[in-house]
């Protein structure tokens, strides 16, 4: 039976949220004129943010920030780290890639550490540089919501739960993705801030003086997103090719930023391309966006 | 005097060690992974009451079974789903029809909360930021907040949690109760403890486990451990690191399953109530269990 039938609840990530369809129709036949796949450049788009000497932390269904952590210590980040959700491996070695961030698979990797030492670090405060999350809805602000739509009291969907994502604030760089974008994702305001961002705009975040550096960038099917510096307000920083500025606004349920000017994505290189497909010969990214 | 040995048959075990109504049960695994699943079918089996169930910071088949089996009165925990296989339909429709008590939590609420039970701290502080979400909103008394006296700053406190018993997977034990999980431990051993009653299934028994791997590599020590159940292929349809796969045909068809009465019923009686444990594996299907087999992982 396929993901089909489970139209009602669909596959979704801890720390994400994301149904595993894009929420984009028209974007299967687009799909299929190009070399890659939406989520095949997603991974890219992350691979690229992460710097060298960084420590990346990620929770369940982490394909693709996983494959992004991989490209990027194969191209330019030799040095970086990256901590696959409850399995507590640090730097698995997947080839192929796996659904489920606590596999056996996994294992195969540099060290392992008891969960409980992952979530010791992670209230530290500077040991983690990017923390990827997600939601069944993410805000304007970067706040996201893995608990529940409508009140907690009366919830119209209840959700998994929200795991890991309070340590955002804590937690370096948020770097928030969803396979799902659509204006039931991304939301004015969350229903339930189960992982923080930007709070209520900038007079509310400035005055906590926590170590994290709050939400940096959104990856969508669609576009990527950063956030304005003064007004803390989600902001288009570029097109998937072949994506319309209307295109993304008509999914946004808020209003996003606008530049006067927003540059296309960079394409996938042949070079990164080589790398996935060998890392994800089973085509694990091609089937999830 | 002889040592004593601490191997029982799984009915005896939860006949034993499982009160009929439990004040508060923790399970062990962490998502499609090491799910102590022939213990707890035995508890639906034995028709156990449970107060509160206690999970991982992220449950799956072993909490919304239990849920689905209408045993359970309230349930604390941070996540219960499928992981990439979707939400969790028992544990979903209890909360949304309020047939279950939800105590919503993050993770550090479990992991700190562990760790407090165990070492008999009154509760362990969080850092700040951790009450900038909504979480300690829902109920002021469950999330409490106290001064720092090292500041004077208010800081949000995760209280101590002590399972009445767990019940946990681990992949090898001896007679004795020392055990090895031979690939993640998620949670499973803080929960251990933390617990006051420990009940263990194993995929094997091995009679001198620091013999096979060095003591340095065995962490459950026996003196915490109640019970140890020998149950090969107890976690399916979950994973045993290390011993075999997940089955995600059967998860796929568990999730199928509740989607009506009828069908969830037919469920529970086929794999659960109708069948002692010890014809679980026939019920599946031996090859079936073999071609998820993975040993060699690790090694």
């Amino acid at each position: 039976m396929s993901a089909k039938d489970y139209s009602g609840d669909k596959g979704h990530s801890q720390e994400t949220g994301n149904p595993r369809e894009s929420g984009r129709p028209e974007g299967k036949d687009d799909a299929g004129e190009k070399a890659y796949s939406a989520a095949e450049l997603m991974t890219v788009v992350m691979a690229r943010h992460l710097r060298d000497g960084e420590v990346a932390v990620m929770g369940a269904v982490s394909m693709i920030p996983m494959a992004a952590c991989r490209l990027a210590q194969e191209t330019h980040a030799p040095n970086l780290s990256y901590i696959a959700g409850g399995s507590g491996a640090v730097n698995p070695r997947l080839e192929p890639l796996v659904f489920s961030s606590c596999a056996a698979e996994n294992l195969r990797a540099d060290a392992m550490l008891p969960l409980p030492d992952v979530i010791l670090l992670e209230g530290h405060g500077k040991r983690f540089d990017v923390f990827f999350g997600g939601g069944l809805q993410i805000d304007k602000y970067g706040n996201c919501n893995l608990v529940c739509v409508g009140d907690w009291h009366n919830p119209l969907l209840k959700g998994p739960g929200t795991v890991g994502l309070p340590f955002l604030p804590r937690a370096g760089r948020a770097v928030l993705y969803t396979t799902a974008h659509n204006a039931r994702t991304f939301v004015e305001k969350v229903d339930f801030n189960s992982g923080p961002g930007f709070l209520d705009g900038p007079e509310t975040w400035l005055g906590q003086g926590l170590p994290g550096e709050g939400p940096a960038l959104v990856v969508t099917p669609l576009c990527v997103f950063d956030f304005e510096e003064r007004s803390k307000v989600m902001r288009l920083k570029s097109l998937h090719p072949g994506v319309s500025r209307e295109e993304v606004v008509r999914n946004t349920g808020f209003r996003p930023a606008l530049p006067p000017e927003v540059p296309v994505t960079p394409e996938p290189t042949l070079s990164e391309l080589v790398i996935l497909r060998r890392l994800d010969a089973a085509g694990v990214l091609g089937k999830l966006v | 005097m002889e040592r004593t040995r601490k191997v029982i048959p799984l009915s005896e075990a939860i006949r034993r060690f499982v009160p009929d109504d439990c004040p508060s049960l923790a399970v062990g695994g962490m998502h499609m992974h090491n799910n102590p699943m022939a213990l707890i079918r035995e508890v639906i089996r034995q028709n156990k009451k449970i107060k509160r169930l206690i999970t991982s910071p992220s449950a799956d088949i072993n909490a919304d079974l239990l849920l689905g089996s209408g045993l359970v009165e309230e349930i604390l925990t941070a996540y219960v789903g499928f992981e990439h296989l979707g939400l969790a339909p028992n544990f979903r429709r209890a909360v949304e029809k309020k047939t279950v008590k939800l105590l919503e939590c993050d993770e550090p609420f479990l992991v700190y909360g562990f760790q407090a039970g165990a070492g008999g701290l009154p509760f362990i502080p969080y850092p700040k930021g951790l009450e900038l979400n909504d979480l300690h909103k829902i109920d002021p008394e469950f999330y409490r907040f106290t001064t720092d006296p090292y500041t004077g700053e208010q800081v949000m406190t995760a209280a101590p949690l002590k399972p009445s018993v767990a019940l946990i997977h681990c992949q090898e034990a001896d007679p004795y109760g020392n055990a090895i999980f031979k690939g993640s431990e998620f949670t499973d051993r803080q929960m251990i403890l933390a617990a006051e009653t420990v009940v263990l299934q194993v995929e094997k028994i091995v009679p001198d486990l620091a013999a096979k791997y060095g003591a340095t590599r065995v962490n459950v020590p026996g003196f915490l451990v109640s019970a140890v159940v020998e149950a090969p292929y107890g976690c399916h349809p979950t994973s045993s690191h290390g011993y075999y796969r997940d089955d995600e045909g059967h998860l796929r068809a568990y999730l199928q399953a509740c989607k009506s009465p009828e069908s969830w019923t037919e469920y529970l009686h086929r794999y659960v109530l109708d069948i002692p444990e010890e014809e679980y594996a026939a019920t599946i299907g031996r090859g079936r269990l073999n071609s998820l087999r993975s040993e060699g992982v690790f090694e």
